[in-house]
């Protein structure tokens, strides 16, 4: 019984002699000529594989004679070693199971070495009682078809690529603002004979350098110099201006360490820099320096502000109040800017804290239409007051991460304190 | 809940006036600097910004009123704050900035002046 898998084409009835003449003169000459020169290769098989018909269609791509194939080969001789193995593992067991499979992906070997990628469907034929006699396939040409999946898998590989490449891209670009934003902020606070630092630095957002800036460093062996303070703005051009007024704060103390003197160096520098650039750029800033006696343990505050909000003083005995700094003016609006200068002294147990107001005017209340205020502050700096720099900020801290999405401006903290267990009149020569 | 920043400018004799109502920030700042920048100024005339409706005033801001006095120096042009809000008053106080801005408590002093 030799496979048949066309019937003669039955031409339906179109009611008209010219549309038959015309159907008559396409229909093919027989069955035979359908099934040797369809467009799919066409294979019947024993029930152990051994082939018994196959179409020209199939022996072309095969690059055989009808004669070496049939009652000679099996269809798993027209396979490749990887199609074969499928062939065993999937599709013959599914076909036996199920009876029929299709649309299963596999290669056939051509005689020239070539391998062809065919998608090949098979039926078994079953005799009156039910028993399998052969089995008949069919061959579909997919070369194109896998040529096309394979520019979508080349193409999905190349887009998979961009996406890395742009995830490097941005973990570089992220790295090189983390740099660029720790060149802003020192490492570590300089270790100072009698005294304890504390700082931490709020970013608002990872991917937009902040505006914030603090510094510790040593003047001159026996004083300290200090600096907190905001640059308006945010950015890259923000974070060009903090790197210009930190450096300009250093060289300047070193020159002259009094503070009104650092801040009018740095308030010539910004106006000339940026006053007629178009691009106004200003600052507002603490300076100060700190004068530790190793006598009394106690340390002499020195400090001017340029239109920065009040550094709060906690103190040992439980009290925390602003020292106020009216006046002092916004660093580089003006040529001959006034800054305002306070002084105090630190004895054992008090806390000098500096900030900028993003701590202030961080939103709260439920729908976030409130701000903190400065009165909250001095309230929670109360609370805290007598405890060490590092416990102050470690309070601040946690009391920033408890704004939530009502900090959304990057926030600085720097405090300075005198330790309160025993004065430890020190040579300042010994680190401690 | 945060109101969004508005802006109108009406001319006057005296010169233009600007009013501002919702918060001035980081994000909104941007809009009152590039608005103020198209506002056209000559000699003896003055720009009120009318801050009665500002809400909130932030850094950014503050740069942005010191960018309006700058466009109206630049054009030889005068400026002045009219119905700054306490919160505001309070921050050009503290950056010294009411030595700065001629400030008018209220529109109708400055803008009927």
């Amino acid at each position: 019984m030799m496979c048949r898998s066309a019937e003669q084409p039955d031409p339906q009835d179109t009611g008209g002699d010219a549309t038959d003449v015309l159907f008559a003169a396409l229909l093919e000459d027989s069955a035979d000529e359908l099934y040797e020169s369809a467009p799919c290769g066409y294979l019947s098989a024993l029930m152990d594989g051994t082939i018994a018909k196959i179409n020209s269609t199939l022996l072309g791509w095969l690059s055989l004679d009808r004669e070496a194939v049939v009652g000679r080969m099996r269809f798993t001789d027209l396979l490749t070693v990887g199609g074969k193995l499928y062939h065993e593992t999937h599709f013959a067991p599914l076909l036996r199971m199920q009876g029929e499979i299709s649309g299963i992906a596999l290669d056939i070997k051509q005689s020239a070495g070539g391998r062809m990628p065919v998608l090949v469907s098979a039926a078994v034929k079953y005799g009156s009682t039910g028993q399998p006699l052969l089995t008949r396939t069919t061959v579909f040409d997919a070369r194109d078809r896998r040529a096309y999946e394979e520019e979508l898998l080349r193409r999905r590989d190349a887009a998979e690529e961009a996406r890395k490449q742009a995830e490097a891209d941005r973990a570089r670009l992220q790295e090189a603002l983390a740099v660029l934003q720790q060149s802003l902020l020192p490492d570590t606070l300089p270790p100072i004979p009698g005294v304890e630092t504390a700082a931490h630095y709020h970013t608002a957002s990872p991917d937009r350098l902040g505006g914030d800036f603090y510094d510790v460093f040593p003047l001159d062996g026996k004083r300290f110099a200090f600096f907190l303070g905001d640059v308006c703005g945010k950015g890259p051009q923000a974070a060009a201006v903090t790197s210009l007024t930190r450096y300009t704060l250093r060289a300047a103390a070193l020159h002259d360490p009094d503070p009104v003197s650092a801040l009018s160096t740095l308030n010539t520098v910004l106006h000339e820099r940026y006053a007629d650039s178009g691009d106004p750029r200003y600052c507002t800033a603490v300076f100060g320096t700190l004068g530790p006696d190793p006598t009394t343990g106690h340390v002499a505050v020195q400090l001017a502000s340029g239109g920065h909000p009040p550094v709060l003083v906690l103190r040992a005995d439980g009290t925390a109040d602003f020292l106020p700094t009216p006046g002092g003016l916004l660093v580089g609006v003006v040529p001959g800017a006034r800054f305002t200068t306070a002084t105090t002294v630190l004895t054992p147990g008090d806390t000098l804290l500096l900030y900028t107001d993003g701590l202030t005017e961080a939103r709260t209340g439920d729908d976030q239409s409130d701000r903190y205020g400065d009165e909250a502050l001095r309230g929670f700096a109360v609370r805290h007051a007598g405890r060490p720099p590092d416990a102050v900020v470690q309070a601040l801290t946690g009391l920033l991460h408890g704004f939530g999405d009502g900090l959304d401006d990057d926030t600085a903290l720097l405090a300075i304190g005198v330790p309160a267990t025993g004065p430890a009149p020190c040579d300042p020569a010994t680190p401690d | 809940m945060m109101s969004p920043l508005k802006t109108t400018v009406r001319e006057t004799a005296a010169g233009p006036v600007l009013e501002v109502t919702g918060e001035l920030d980081y994000t909104s700042a941007p809009e009152l600097r590039e608005l103020t920048a198209t506002i056209t100024l000559r000699p003896g005339l003055r720009l009120v910004l009318d801050l009665g409706g500002m809400e909130f005033c932030d850094s950014s801001g503050i740069t942005a009123l010191l960018a309006a006095r700058s466009h109206a120096h630049a054009a030889g042009a005068d400026i002045a704050l009219a119905a700054v809000p306490a919160h505001t008053l309070r921050v050009l106080r503290m950056v010294g900035l009411d030595e700065v801005f001629t400030i008018h408590p209220d529109r109708e002093s400055v803008i009927g002046s």
